[in-house]
């Protein structure tokens, strides 16, 4: 990390909200600050931004339209959502429009706060001083279509197998798709292959599967999860968010051409990925608010650890 | 003496009628209540058919039908016009031997037996004459099956009415009861509405209180670490302590110094004057929610309709920010309206609610007025969104109506709300135009008797 402070712009409608984060953050990073979405997009676009942290609920743009068109101006800008309330909708915008690094509540824990916003900063500044020496190639260019990508594998955890089929009629024959019945089976999957997209549909808000997908992150962080439910819980999606990064959150049934461009983005994400290990940080999650393996049972645990054992391998 | 039935008719009458035996949806027809009345011949003499009046076995018939060969019903002769042959001075005899066609009425009621009793009853309606002499006669496809009496079309229209009216009686009921389920959900769903707003109202405060109060509580421990260590070095200097250990001292006080930040310090006042500011905005928050729900307040009671007003507006204004909204509030003198408030209130959120959501551009405008007028109180709410379309304008104080996405929209909204209204008396009324927006004015009378509500 370079000395320079990093610039974090903040975005809500409350004077007062920018001012106590302007007076948090002051010495920690150079602050622009506007009440207008407007204005926040333009800024992005003048000035180097490393962080863009943002209120949902504006007059005008909201939150999520801010991010989008932050992300497609500025890809290595990092993205967070600072919000007092936000319905399960914006939620899934924030993640399958804006892909935001974190979504935090307000009131806010001022320290925490400050963690992730730098973590967030330094992530961002990397990725500003990698493009400027790899010269003007854009961070999100679709790489080509090279031997491994069309390798590229994809595991569906998907009880009644309705989705897997789909999957695999939505992707060309190339990509391998491997059905799951059930987490210790799709564990076993990881294990022993080199799974690049992970879709796993998720019908308990405290059930396995949403804490095995938070740990398979920290295990395999190149490895991009697709989550299809019809739970409309925004606790559930709050923590897929911070500590799972989920990829795309799709309301079930997702309609077809939604879950096919998730399937193109993740794999084309994850090519990104393993070319520019650099850009897996983007990616890094929280820890968990509690621990998991309290539910999980001892198949599961098993299975749990061959994956470790695995991953270890492979990365040593 | 009897008369055999007709040969061309035997077969017919040979099986009596059935009980009637209907389900309750169907519409009933005449069949159910055919008599195999045994026609009479035309050429049967008076005197014998007179003595088919004496047999029991038609006791209960007014009048018995003339009937073809070919099996045409040709006509009936009635009890009645017997009766006033005989009474005539030489009735019998001059009338008894000749047959029954002279006396017949030619033009009895012919129904066909799939007639239905609603169509029997209005054709006997109009057909019958007082009194009542004649019953009538059944037809298929043109031919003698029967007779029926009107007295048994009389009983099934009767207990049809009455299975009716019992059966409106248990759709009244359970419509009651599922209007009941409406309000409660269109309440719910208000409520949620509500509530999300609120939950963002507060927490937008609540942010910058807690940042606030944090970030002065470590100005403030870092400040009072100074004043201690520069009272210790002022006392070092004069007590007169050892040079080298006020030296110390003031380095310490230096180091110290380094940390405050002069210009946290005076920050800290601008960032207590927020505090104060956000904590007064909570503060105001949870005295309108109570104010709107009225929680500790029950029934009617004189209410300031502008002060219902100032809360709803208040309460609506998440939704009137978030969409950008400018609000024109022009409240006008207005005497104490006698009201149920929680349920005015009900009303207020949901014109203002409505009037938001109308508005689909940037340029959001909603006026909101009161008026006194001729001992009434007025509101208008007037916004400048999309409008209402013509054909929809007359439903949209119907139940169930909605023109929102599904999910958004009970439908109910509306229904409830002149339900309140004209409970209490009052009159609520709609005028808009497509692209131009609409306008709500609720009137109420100072003086309310107000009903319990639904």
């Amino acid at each position: 990390m370079s000395d320079a402070l990093p610039c974090v712009l903040f975005v809500d409608d409350e004077e007062r909200i920018l001012r106590s984060l302007r007076m948090l953050f002051r010495g920690r990073a150079e602050i622009l600050a506007t009440t207008s979405g407007r204005e926040a997009v333009e800024l992005v676009r003048s000035h180097r931004v490393h962080v863009v942290v943002s209120d949902q609920r504006m007059p005008g743009m909201t939150g999520v339209d801010v991010l989008r068109e932050v992300a497609a101006c500025s890809p290595p800008t990092m993205r967070i959502l600072l919000t007092g309330y936000a319905d399960l909708d914006a939620m899934t915008a924030s993640v399958n429009e804006g892909e935001i690094y974190r979504f935090v509540e307000k009131p806010w824990d001022a320290q925490r706060l400050i963690a992730t916003v730098e973590q967030a900063a330094r992530i961002a500044m990397d990725e500003f001083d990698a493009q400027a020496s790899r010269g003007a190639e854009p961070m999100a260019a679709k790489p080509a279509v090279t031997a491994e990508r069309a390798a590229a594998h994809v595991l569906v955890l998907d009880e009644d197998g309705a989705i897997a089929a789909q999957v695999r009629e939505l992707l060309p024959p190339a990509v391998a798709v491997t059905r799951a019945g059930d987490l210790e089976s799709a564990l076993e999957a990881l294990a022993t292959q080199n799974v690049a997209v992970m879709i796993a549909q998720l019908s308990s808000a405290d059930g396995d599967v949403a804490d095995a997908l938070k740990q398979l992150k920290r295990l395999r962080p190149a490895m991009l999860a697709i989550v299809l439910s019809s739970l409309r819980d925004s606790r559930l999606l709050l923590g897929l968010i911070n500590e799972g990064q989920v990829f795309r959150f799709l309301l079930q049934p997702p309609p077809r051409e939604l879950l096919r461009r998730a399937l193109i983005a993740a794999l084309e994400r994850h090519e990104a990925l393993r070319t520019q290990t650099r850009l897996l940080r983007r990616h890094d999650v929280e820890a968990p608010a509690r621990a998991p393996a309290a539910t999980i049972s001892a198949r599961v645990l098993g299975a749990w650890r061959r994956l470790r054992e695995a991953t270890v391998a492979r990365i040593a | 003496m009897t008369v055999a039935p007709h040969p061309a008719l035997s077969a017919n009458l040979a099986t009596p009628t059935q009980a009637p035996a209907q389900r309750d949806d169907a519409p009933i027809e005449l069949s159910t209540l055919r008599l195999p009345t045994p026609p009479v011949p035309p050429d049967t003499c008076v005197i014998d058919v007179a003595q088919l009046f004496l047999d029991a076995n038609y006791a209960g018939l007014l009048s018995l039908p003339i009937v073809a060969a070919d099996g045409a019903p040709v006509g009936m002769i009635s009890r009645y016009e017997l009766m006033r042959v005989f009474l005539q001075p030489y009735g019998r005899e001059l009338f008894g031997r000749r047959p029954i066609s002279v006396l017949m009425n030619h033009a009895p009621l012919v129904l066909s037996v799939e007639t239905s009793i609603g169509d029997a009853a209005r054709a006997i309606a109009q057909h019958i004459r007082s009194p009542i002499t004649d019953d009538f006669v059944l037809v298929e496809n043109g031919r003698y099956v029967g007779t029926a009496l009107v007295l048994d079309v009389l009983r099934a229209v009767e207990g049809r009415l009455a299975d009716r009216s019992t059966e409106l009686e248990r759709a009244y009921v359970r419509l009651k009861s599922s209007q009941a389920q409406l309000v409660q959900s269109e309440k719910m769903a208000s409520l949620g509405q509500m509530v999300a707003g609120l939950v963002h109202e507060i927490n937008t405060p609540l942010g910058y209180v807690r940042n606030n109060v944090e970030m002065t509580r470590g100005v403030l421990a870092d400040a009072s670490q100074l004043i201690v260590a520069q009272q210790a070095a002022l006392d070092a200097l004069l007590g007169g302590d050892v040079v080298a250990d006020a030296q110390a001292r003031l380095d310490e006080v230096e180091t110290l110094r380094l940390r405050v930040d002069p210009a946290a310090l005076d920050d800290t006042a601008a960032l207590l004057d927020d505090t104060l500011h956000g904590v007064g905005q909570i503060g105001d928050l949870v005295i309108n929610l109570k104010d709107f729900s009225r929680l500790d307040q029950a029934g009617a009671q004189k209410a300031d309709l502008n002060h219902l007003v100032a809360s709803a507006l208040k309460i609506a204004n998440h939704i009137l920010r978030k969409r950008g909204i400018e609000v024109v509030h022009q409240p006008g003198e207005l005497p104490p309206v006698e009201c149920a408030p929680a349920q005015i209130n009900q009303v207020l959120l949901n014109l203002l609610t409505n009037a938001a959501q109308a508005i689909e551009h940037e340029r959001g405008r909603i006026v909101v007025a009161t008026r006194a007028v001729e001992g009434r109180a007025m509101v208008l709410i007037q916004d400048n969104g999309k409008g209402i379309a013509a054909e929809n304008q007359a439903r949209i104080f119907d139940p169930f109506f909605t023109t929102k996405p599904v999910g958004e929209g009970t439908g109910m909204g509306l229904a409830i709300s002149r339900q309140i209204i004209e409970q209490h008396g009052g009159a609520i009324r709609m005028t808009s135009s497509v692209g131009q927006g609409t306008r709500f004015v609720v009137v109420l009378p100072l003086r309310a008797v107000v009903r319990e509500a639904a």
